[in-house]
């Protein structure tokens, strides 16, 4: 909003007054938020790193073990034994709040399984599969929560940046015109005043 | 007769009773020449310091070849080297049971009848997770009495109701009647435990020497099946009472009292009671109350199962003990091979691949 295009009225500068206040607390709450945010971001971040290091360390060994069950009982048992899986695990998506910020809340039901919820008999199958299936449960354990971690962090990458945005646009942009604007009025409302002396005066001269 | 006998194992599901003589001469002498082709022992530290294609094309030119030759055109690297070893191992197990006549045939196809259940809980568990007929084919080993051409019929069946429909005239049948689409795991070890109920009663009451050997082999089985069962319950922490049915009976070493006293046990007061049995020699290195894997134990056992057979290997050449020992030989040359691949392939270190062969 160009400080043209406005009406040096004194409506229009008490308006203009409004916006600022109103633009000023915005910015200071939004300022507010974003640090709030990039507090929280932080506090997140950390548990993602432990929840990413867990999660390719349960990779690693997720990948070993069935590796040793191929070899061991050989690819044909790994893939019959894996046709017999019983109850796939569920998995039930909220939502949660942070600062305004709606991040997914991950619940799993049925990953973690006992031996004999696999669906597989245990007389024809070998601890060599069970030891892979447990590795595999714990790795598509660490996936769910990591998944969770990693998407409430990008949701509030997302929302620092905007929450930026906002901020610099309210700070740099919207506050200084508005404040231009309202100085132009009144420069021009003074200026009118100063005419209107004036021509008062002439009048009684 | 063999001719006949062969039309009659295409044919059939029914177990065949022991009829005629039985040809130990013949088929021992068949298997003696079958054996001299199995790698010797110092073939595998050889292996496990070559890469990939060296073993492939070592594997390719070997009893091997025709297998990877007609497979080739399905599969590559290390799935066609695995696919010809289990080919290999279907052709040559089909041969024994086709060469071998009367009470010798019955034992030997008693014995393999674990690929025939192994085929049937493949075909099942494939209906029950709705993989394709070529997904079920490809984990099934026709190495026992059903045919390949059966047990491809059997996965072709739309439904798992239309498998135990076929299979509604064969020793299964009863097993197999109860299976309502839910309890897999129930009907797979009910099938596993009348193979080995089976086996134990086609032995009988021994009363030569051979068969008391052919006898103690295979108690000495049922006792590391035990042995290898309480250990997986006892580390998941499986209490139910009715596990219990898991139990086999027949054992050498570990009576069904002795097994069925240790499976309500805690996992060190399981081990505790261990140490009290002759195993505990083999296993108390590898044994703890804190140990993460059971990989040592098992590879253990299966060590103590081949030394064992190959203890009494030579005894009697005209009886089922070399058979016996043959089959065991083949299925670990087999097992040794897939172990070295398969370990390559997925960065196993020497040292680790080297653990886990049993030699």
């Amino acid at each position: 909003m160009g400080a043209k295009d406005i009406k040096p009225t004194r409506s229009e500068l008490i308006e203009l007054k409004k916006k600022i206040k109103l633009s000023q607390s915005g910015h200071k709450l939004l300022k507010m938020k974003r640090d709030g945010l990039i507090l929280e971001f932080f506090d997140i971040l950390s548990k993602a790193k432990d929840v990413r290091s867990e999660l390719d360390k349960a990779y690693e060994v997720a990948n070993k073990k069935i590796g040793l069950a191929n070899a061991v009982d050989g690819i044909i048992t790994v893939k019959s034994t894996a046709f017999a899986l019983q109850n796939i695990p569920q998995i039930e998506l909220e939502s949660r709040n942070i600062m305004g910020v709606v991040v997914p809340k991950i619940e799993s039901s049925s990953v973690r399984k006992s031996i004999e919820e696999r669906g597989y008999g245990i007389l024809g199958t070998s601890s060599y599969t069970d030891e892979a299936a447990d590795a595999y449960e714990k790795l598509v354990e660490n996936i769910i929560v990591a998944a969770e971690i990693e998407t409430t962090m990008k949701k509030l990458l997302d929302d620092i940046e905007k929450t930026k945005r906002r901020v610099n646009a309210l700070e740099f942009k919207v506050i200084p015109e508005l404040q231009e604007s309202m100085d132009f009025i009144r420069l021009r409302l003074e200026e009118m005043e100063r005419e209107n002396t004036f021509r008062l005066k002439k009048i009684k001269g | 007769m063999r001719l006949l006998q062969r039309l009659k194992r295409g044919m059939s599901t029914q177990k065949s009773r022991p009829q005629g003589n039985s040809n130990y001469a013949y088929t021992t002498a068949r298997v003696r020449a079958m054996k001299s082709k199995l790698l010797p022992k110092e073939t595998y530290p050889r292996l496990i310091n070559m890469q990939i294609d060296e073993i492939t094309r070592f594997v390719g030119e070997l009893e091997y070849k025709e297998d990877v030759d007609y497979l080739a055109r399905f599969y590559e690297g290390v799935d066609l080297i695995e696919h010809a070893l289990n080919r290999n191992l279907a052709v040559t197990f089909t041969k024994l049971i086709s060469i071998s006549e009367g009470e010798l045939n019955f034992l030997i196809s008693e014995y393999l009848k674990k690929y025939d259940i192994w085929n049937i809980k493949t075909i099942l568990r494939g209906k029950y997770c709705g993989a394709s007929t070529d997904e079920i084919l490809e984990a099934v080993v026709a190495a026992g009495r059903l045919t390949y051409t059966f047990t491809s019929e059997l996965a072709a069946k739309p439904t798992y109701e239309d498998v135990i429909a076929s299979l509604s005239t064969s020793e299964y049948a009863s097993i197999l009647k109860d299976y309502d689409g839910t309890n897999l795991s129930v009907i797979e070890n009910r099938l596993d435990k009348k193979y080995y109920q089976d086996l134990f009663t086609a032995i009988g009451d021994p009363k030569s020497k051979d068969r008391k050997l052919f006898s103690k082999f295979i108690r000495t089985d049922i006792d590391m099946k035990n042995l290898i069962t309480l250990f997986r319950l006892k580390k998941y922490k499986v209490n139910d009472p009715e596990t219990a049915d898991l139990i086999l009976d027949g054992g050498l070493r570990l009576k069904y009292k002795e097994v069925e006293k240790m499976m309500p046990l805690a996992f060190e007061d399981f081990l505790t009671e261990l140490e009290n049995t002759s195993y505990w020699e083999e296993l108390s290195d590898c044994c703890g109350p804190n140990m993460d894997s059971l990989t040592d134990v098992e590879t253990k056992l299966k060590k103590l199962r081949l030394k064992t057979a190959a203890s009494f290997s030579h005894v009697y050449p005209l009886s089922i003990v070399p058979i016996m020992d043959y089959i065991l030989s083949k299925e670990n040359e087999v097992n040794n091979l897939r172990i070295i691949i398969r370990g390559k392939a997925v960065g196993l270190s020497d040292e680790e691949i080297k653990s886990q062969l049993v030699i």
